[in-house]
């Protein structure tokens, strides 16, 4: 039997494959309508999109597929209408983007802060810098000098566009920033994790979202390193949701877009966001245009409330809220009094 | 058609040897032909050619009165009625019974008749109790008894047999040879073509005998006379065991 | 909560099996028979075709899955399927990886079988074609083993899978991927554990495998 011997393992390997794809689609929900939203691995490890997702699923029973890659490709992927909508924050990508037809209602919808991060030793003295831009220098003054080490995103993300922008604002342009040095500037081509990872292992700076640092810090990765430099209007880390142009790519599910867009810009998707805490921290404050909070929670900072400082650019200056400062380590958790 | 075999100004070359040269015989239907000779005298080669294994560079090839390029599709039916057993015992890694059976079942015989003649065959061997044993844990002398039953099953008009018991004790070879001179005997269609390099073997089992050197047939005789009065002295000095092979 | 991990853990786990068991499949249905054909057929540029084939043992499988995401995409050709971001699209970029091991594998296999099998089966009068399954069931060790060899690039496969699976949950999570996550965000007790249940997976499939490369076709 040797024919038969053959068609028995065949029969048996094909009826393996159907009870596990039975198994795959029985275990997998049946489908409702689906949203596919691109946004940024920073984004999806902070946790934020598992906390206040479901609430948006339920609300309008369907479920979102969130892809995670670089911000770079988050917007490629936007471009070319493989996704729904976007979640970044890389705003000078994101004009480009607009700009370009490829995207529509641009709005802003939170933010989290970068951090400037560093050894114990802190060699460049970046605690006593008076701006990000002074630590910026100090690293790079000391850098050349072989004191101190700063590893860099170099990818399309948008801590990297960031880095750019605070190098490019104290005078040095984005070809000279490639050209750095490589013995104290080291472009690592990766994720926040492993660039934090990095510098733990090389004594070295970095510019890092606050919530990877938080979450490294978390598991216990980078005992000596901590946060030198944060607060400054410099690092603030402004995140944007798009819709995708549905004229463009019309089996874009447009309807389901606009709706998060719509709730997560409304006062409850606002709330929600303000809500989540992680390692001890509210890691994003909710600023849709024309979000009020009506109560404070400990810890947030409404930027309305300094309007008449403020003029209405959002932008607080770091004097005015260190005043009032009462934790140590938290970027812009500051309790307000009498709020 | 008495001619079981025609072979016409058969030439082979490889690279730079030429391994036969105008090679002409003639094998009768119901005769147990010998190709006798030295290692190198392209015997094995011409066999391969008269089983359509090959094609001659030049010259023909007659089967049961056809003629027949090894290339075409006549070539694969008249194949289908041709046997040939190796020197080597070569047995496909799977049962002794299904060995035997694979001759038939390309053919597309039923299984019913497929086993009939797969339980006979297994009898007259006398492997019936390791039908199901993989063939390849057999014994040399009866993994070419098997050989020789694979390759008459399917009743061939033409046997070839190339050294077939070169690698045998001589109880084997005793056996392997009754079983060859039973199988010409029971029919008269059947011819055998035997190639060997032994000529006591050739003196035991064939009606007449060719003598091949050097790529050449040097004579061809019936048995008696091929021994006794040879008219080439090539002939006469390997038959007496003075041309060293 | 451990429940819910040990959920997800096993929904991942059936898809890395269906991606990987359903590329392995196609690719070895493919890369076998092409195999064969390229080992055991006379033709010109056979040489240079074998070449091609052991060179594509080193394509880089980011590169599969670029491919497949461009052909996918809806800016590409082949968008308006919708396949990109399901677990279609993974099987298709691991296939596309399978299939040169497969093949070569093959070619090697058949190749090594005693040319006298191959001129005995001729001689007992096979048809081409009967001559050729004849041949690959005497090297069936070998054609198991490409199986095997295609199966482990599967289970393994990681850069590909997410580009163009998307790594998106409940949907087109895989071992590896998910690996690639929690490392990402620094569990790396969790990360290695759930390596383990990978490597006991791929373990299961080989022993079952190897019981079928050992099973004597008699």
């Amino acid at each position: 039997m040797r024919q038969s011997q053959l068609m028995l393992i065949a029969v048996a390997v094909v009826a393996i494959l159907l009870v596990s794809t039975a198994a795959v689609f029985v275990l997998m929900k049946e489908e409702p309508k689906k949203l596919r939203m691109a946004t940024t691995t920073s984004t999806q490890d902070s946790g934020l999109l598992d906390y206040i997702l479901p609430t948006f699923e339920s609300k309008y029973n369907c479920k979102v597929d969130v892809i995670a890659v670089g911000s770079g490709q988050a917007l490629e992927m936007g471009k070319r209408g493989d996704v729904d909508v976007l979640m970044v924050h890389s705003p000078a990508a994101e004009q480009a983007f607009v700009a370009g037809g490829y995207g529509t209602n641009r709005t802003q919808i939170m933010y989290n802060w970068f951090v400037i991060v560093g050894p114990d030793s802190d060699p460049a003295g970046t605690r006593n810098a008076t701006s990000a831009k002074d630590a910026f220098q100090r690293i790079h003054d000391n850098g050349t000098a072989g004191h101190a080490t700063f590893v860099s995103r170099a990818d399309a993300s948008g801590t990297y566009t960031k880095e750019l922008g605070i190098w490019s604002s104290i005078g040095y342009n984005n070809t000279t920033v490639v050209a750095f040095d490589t013995s104290w500037y080291k472009q690592a081509g990766q994720g926040m994790g492993a660039v934090l990872d990095m510098c733990e292992d090389l004594n070295a700076y970095t510019l890092s979202d606050d919530a990877t640092y938080y979450s490294r810090v978390d598991v216990a990765l980078i005992p000596h390193l901590n946060i030198t430099k944060q607060g400054d209007s410099a690092l603030k880390n402004q995140y944007s949701v798009i819709l995708v142009n549905s004229t463009m790519w019309p089996h874009i599910n447009k309807t389901l877009a606009k709706d998060f867009l719509d709730w997560i810009s409304s006062k409850a998707g606002q709330d929600v966001v303000k809500s989540y805490v992680k390692y001890g921290h509210q890691l994003f404050t909710p600023n849709a245009p024309g979000y009020t909070s009506t109560t404070a929670i400990a810890g947030f900072v409404d930027t309305r409330l300094f309007e008449d400082v403020t003029a209405g650019t959002g932008e607080v200056p770091e004097a005015m809220l260190m005043a009032k400062d009462t934790r140590v380590d938290a970027p812009l958790g500051r309790a307000m009094d009498g709020a | 058609m008495s001619d079981a075999v025609v072979l016409k100004n058969i030439t082979k070359r490889y690279k730079d040897v030429t391994a036969l040269k105008s090679v002409s015989l003639t094998a009768s239907k119901g005769e147990v032909f010998g190709l006798l000779g030295p290692s190198g005298s392209g015997k094995s080669t011409l066999l391969r050619i008269v089983d359509l294994l090959e094609a001659p560079d030049s010259g023909d090839v007659e089967i049961s009165g056809e003629t027949v390029h090894s290339d075409s599709k006549e070539a694969f039916h008249t194949r289908r009625r041709i046997g040939m057993v190796l020197q080597k015992p070569m047995v496909l890694n799977r049962s002794v019974e299904n060995n035997l059976a694979y001759a038939l079942r390309i053919r597309g015989w039923s299984e019913e008749e497929t086993q009939k003649k797969v339980d006979r065959e297994l009898k007259r061997l006398g492997l019936e109790e390791r039908r199901k044993k993989n063939a390849r844990t057999l014994s040399g002398g009866e993994m070419q008894r098997l050989c020789f039953a694979r390759s008459t099953i399917f009743d061939p008009v033409l046997l070839l047999l190339d050294e077939f018991t070169a690698n045998l004790d001589p109880a084997n070879v005793a056996l392997l040879e009754d079983m060859i001179r039973n199988y010409a005997s029971e029919n008269k269609e059947r011819t055998v073509m035997v190639v060997t390099h032994n000529l006591f073997q050739a003196r035991r089992m064939c009606h007449r005998i060719a003598l091949m050197w050097e790529g050449e047939v040097v004579e061809v005789a019936d048995k008696k006379r091929f021994f006794e009065a040879p008219e080439d002295e090539r002939t006469a000095a390997f038959v007496s065991g003075e041309l060293v092979y | 909560m451990a429940l819910e991990v040990s959920y997800d853990v096993i929904q991942v786990t059936l898809l890395s099996l269906y991606v990987s068991g359903c590329a392995t499949i196609l690719g070895s249905a493919i890369g076998i028979p092409l195999g064969a054909l390229i080992g055991l057929k006379e033709f010109g540029g056979k040489g240079l075709l074998k070449t091609i084939t052991y060179t594509m043992y080193g394509f880089p499988p980011v590169v599969s899955g670029l491919a497949i995401y461009y052909l996918f995409s809806r800016a590409g050709p082949l968008g308006s399927f919708g396949i990109l971001f399901t677990p279609t699209a993974m099987i298709l970029a691991e296939t596309l990886l399978v299939i040169p091991l497969t093949t070569g594998i093959t070619i090697a296999s058949v190749a090594e079988v005693d040319r006298s099998v191959k001129e005995t089966v001729k001689s007992l009068g096979t048809t081409p074609r009967q001559s050729v399954l004849t041949v690959m069931r005497e090297a069936w060790v070998g054609l198991v083993m490409a199986a095997m060899i295609g199966f482990g690039r599967c289970i393994a496969e990681v850069g590909a899978a997410y580009m163009v699976g998307g790594n998106i949950k409940g949907e087109t999570r895989v071992l590896t991927t998910v690996i690639m996550l929690e490392t990402r965000q620094g569990h790396f007790d969790y990360a290695l554990g759930l390596g383990l249940v990978l490597i006991a997976v791929a373990m299961a499939v080989f022993f079952f495998l190897r019981l079928l490369q050992e099973k004597e076709l008699l």
